[in-house]
């Protein structure tokens, strides 16, 4: 009969349970390894996920009607810009962002993107409420928000650059004003 | 239903010309109209479509990055597919001649999930380089931890844990039974990762495409179509990576059955001469 049985520097020992022992510790071990890794790379992945995707931003209307809750709290600000409020002053971008019919003065300390400059862009924003008087398009306000960190939010929509328009571009989205009690100032 | 059973894989390897061989005449068509429709979609990416109203030439990344993720989908749900196949055809109790067709035909299942669970992994990774790039020009940052960018990078890491798996040493049923289990349980993320835009707030945009019948289309023109033939042109490319990546598998197990047999032949030899 021909002996077909595996080879093994432990083979020699003749003894065939130690060698299945020792495969078995490395088979186990590199499971092992691997599926700590697995459950790492998901499980950071996740928490960093949750932690901030559950709630990515609230609109301006909701941080308005949240604001004693959110004291002094950071979180992100969503809202579209105004283009006739966007003024720049060493360094510091003021504007609105209104949602849902609520305004929302912003003094932005950090070089916005460059697609800030469209007109009526979505904007997520980072920072927090500060106490102060301001007046925006909807009445005075109380608070505004100082922010460090934008992000544009662009839509889904996709039109070819050079199409005809109708109107004006700095016209608002249709029906984004239309419920709103005041008036918005044009370029 | 008669099933007839694979004719043996060293037999097929040798009648295509060669053991080192993945091609054959229908890949290298496949290869030449997937390089063309290539270079077309570049024209009508690159010149033809016209720069976006607000994001300019950065839309063009779209024509990547949206059906590098299709094509991906495809993949794991082809990999889901074939791993139910594989646990049908392997399941306790098939055994007899019925056993050795239904491990054949386990054992080719077994290769279309990992070839096009590679395919899926590939193109999960040029959505999200893509969408990094395409984030940092038009949201002023390359990443963000919102619900799309987590459940897709979440994606990404499981199928290449799937693809560790299947790397394990193990005996071959065995280790393909295991490998099809997660990729059914990977495969529940898929829904997640899509509708994460719908379900959650994000930054990242809805899905622009409504394939929903009358559903609005926020895409106009050249653009649309321009999309529309992209995501084909990746389905051609795919299919044939995928193709040639079947057959590596194949060309692999063979392989092994090779050198198996050369070392029992190796052992055969040293009893006879110690004889």
């Amino acid at each position: 009969m021909t002996d077909l049985s595996p080879r093994h520097p432990l083979e020699a020992s003749g003894d065939r349970a130690a060698v299945r022992r020792q495969m078995g510790r490395r088979r186990k071990a590199v499971i092992g390894a691997f599926v700590l890794l697995l459950l790492i790379a998901g499980g950071a992945a996740t928490i960093a996920g949750l932690r901030n995707a559950t709630l990515f931003f609230r609109n301006a209307d909701e941080a308005i009607a949240e604001r004693v809750e959110l004291g002094d709290r950071r979180f992100r600000l969503q809202g579209r810009v105004v283009p006739a409020s966007v003024a720049v002053d060493g360094g510091v971008t003021t504007f609105e962002v209104i949602h849902n019919c609520a305004s929302v003065a912003v003094r932005h300390s950090v070089d916005p993107p460059d697609l800030f400059e469209s007109p009526w862009i979505p904007v997520v924003l980072e920072g927090r409420w500060v106490p102060g008087e301001v007046v925006t398009v909807a009445g005075r306000d109380t608070h505004f928000f100082s922010s460090d960190n934008m992000l544009v939010k662009h839509t889904n929509e996709y039109a070819a650059a050079n199409a005809d328009r109708i109107g004006d571009p700095d016209e608002p989205p249709e029906g984004f004003l239309d419920d709103c009690p005041f008036e918005v100032p044009r370029l | 239903m008669i099933e007839t059973p694979e004719p043996d894989l060293r037999e097929q390897a040798q009648r295509a010309g060669s053991l080192s061989m993945t091609g054959s005449v229908a890949t290298r068509v496949l290869g030449v109209v997937a390089i063309a429709a290539v270079g077309v979609m570049a024209l009508l990416a690159l010149w033809i479509s016209p720069a976006d109203a607000v994001q300019g030439d950065a839309v063009r990344l779209m024509y990547v990055h949206v059906p590098s993720i299709w094509v991906a989908y495809g993949g794991f749900v082809l990999t889901a597919f074939a791993s139910a196949r594989v646990l049908w055809r392997t399941r306790s109790g098939v055994g007899g001649t019925y056993g050795v067709i239904a491990d054949r035909q386990a054992r080719r299942w077994d290769r279309v999930a990992g070839a096009a669970a590679e395919l899926g992994v590939l193109f999960t990774a040029l959505t999200l380089v893509t969408g990094s790039l395409w984030g940092k020009v038009t949201w002023g940052t390359y990443w963000q931890w919102d619900a799309r960018l987590t459940t897709t990078v979440l994606l990404f890491v499981t199928y290449l844990g799937y693809l560790a798996l299947r790397r394990l040493p193990a005996e071959s049923r065995a280790r393909a039974r295991r490998s099809a289990v997660m990729a059914l349980i990977a495969v529940v993320n898929l829904p997640i990762v899509h509708y994460s835009v719908d379900w959650w707030r994000t930054l990242h945009q809805e899905a622009s495409l409504n394939l929903e019948p009358g559903g609005d289309r926020n895409i106009t023109g050249e653009m649309y179509w321009t999309l529309l033939y992209s995501w084909a042109t990746f389905t051609v490319v795919a299919l044939w990576i995928g193709i040639h990546r079947y057959r590596v598998l194949r060309l692999e197990e063979l392989a092994e059955e090779a050198s198996l047999e050369e070392l029992l032949a190796q052992r055969r030899d040293e009893q006879a001469a110690g004889r």
